[in-house]
């Protein structure tokens, strides 16, 4: 499937990521959900453990879930769509979005797995339904945002920063 | 793919570097990270084996600060060059919106070179990406070397598309930011 140039996110859309995002993350006592790209970009943050290094987080998370769906393929397995590492005190599950987003959910010892499981299924349908939207809105957005003027800023930016 | 972020202000987009083992993409990673200002890049990170190889990626967050409103982020990786890690590469290209292709000049390398551009071209095409049209930079490294293919010998055979290419020296910082504002200009005016 030919891949997105890019994804845009609206104040609606992320209000609307960030509520179900807090909403798995309350009903589950998780101390902090995720939603990132399958590129590794932070789409949004809930919890205040993670924030800091959501940037990092999120560019290891993903480099794992796509090795291991490449691991999935060498096995002739369609898909390994969850992820569980399981620490001492901190547990990560992460689960696609479509194929497109993924929900991380990180929490501790006193949540059991099984409820995050079932909880983060129904988060994503919804995350997955909020996807779709992005989608269809995507392209009408982009030139309201990206115009001239922005483009011609931002190569000048580059020419001041990234310089001997 | 990049991601705009309208609610945060905030545009993020992924360059990779791609290349033979001990190419020098590590290296373009680390002096991006030594002389740029503090505040427009975080910490690199680097999943490397005990011998300094890269396992799976270099990531290196770069902050171009608030232009327009938006700020503006890009997210360099590398990917491991060895030829076991090709299943890496591909898990490491995914989303990518502009890459930076490492060559080794030296003569012995060419081989490696062709090989691992065809691999490239194979590895976007799983990706549902056309490397034919794709934001793409060319770095002729190791320029210093004594055994280096003349320039027009490189462009011929790993430039086939004529996408703007530059020598470098990454060791001592020679063609890495020339390389990374092409790329970095590519991919904005590809958005």
């Amino acid at each position: 499937m030919e891949q997105l140039t890019n994804l845009i996110i609206s104040d609606r859309e992320l209000a609307s990521i960030s509520a179900v995002l807090l909403k798995l993350m309350n009903d589950t006592n998780a101390t902090s959900a995720m939603l990132l790209d399958k590129s590794g970009q932070v789409v949004a943050v809930q919890g205040t453990g993670t924030r800091r290094n959501a940037t990092t987080l999120g560019a290891l998370l993903a480099g794992v879930f796509s090795s291991s769906r490449e691991v999935a393929k060498l096995l002739d397995e369609k898909d390994f769509r969850n992820i569980f590492q399981q620490g001492v005190q901190e547990n990560i599950y992460t689960t696609m979005v479509e194929e497109q987003w993924l929900l991380v959910i990180i929490f501790d010892k006193l949540t059991h797995i099984g409820l995050v499981k079932v909880l983060s299924k129904k988060s994503s349908d919804e995350l997955g339904r909020t996807l779709e939207r992005v989608r269809s809105d995507t392209t009408r957005t982009k030139s309201s945002v990206l115009n001239l003027q922005f483009r011609s800023s931002v190569e000048d930016t580059i020419d001041l920063l990234f310089r001997d | 793919m990049a991601l705009i972020n309208i609610a945060t202000h905030e545009i993020h987009c992924k360059i990779v570097y791609y290349g033979i083992g001990y190419c020098g993409k590590t290296t373009n990673l680390q002096h991006v990270h030594r002389s740029i200002h503090p505040n427009a890049r975080g910490d690199m990170l680097s999943i490397a084996t005990e011998t300094e190889r890269t396992l799976f990626f270099d990531f290196l967050p770069l902050d171009l600060g608030t232009v327009h409103g938006f700020r503006t982020r890009f997210h360099l990786y590398t990917v491991p060059g060895q030829i076991l890690y090709e299943r890496t590469r591909l898990a490491v290209l995914n989303g990518a919106d502009g890459i930076v292709f490492v060559a080794d000049s030296q003569a012995e390398k060419f081989e490696e070179n062709v090989q691992s551009i065809a691999e490239l071209d194979m590895n976007m095409r799983r990706i549902g990406k056309d490397l034919m049209t794709f934001p793409l930079v060319m770095q002729w490294n190791k320029r210093d070397m004594p055994n280096v293919l003349p320039v027009p010998v490189l462009e011929r055979y790993l430039n086939r598309r004529r996408v703007p290419s530059f020598e470098a020296v990454a060791s001592d910082g020679r063609g890495v930011f020339a390389t990374l504002r092409t790329i970095s200009k590519n991919v904005m005016a590809q958005l």
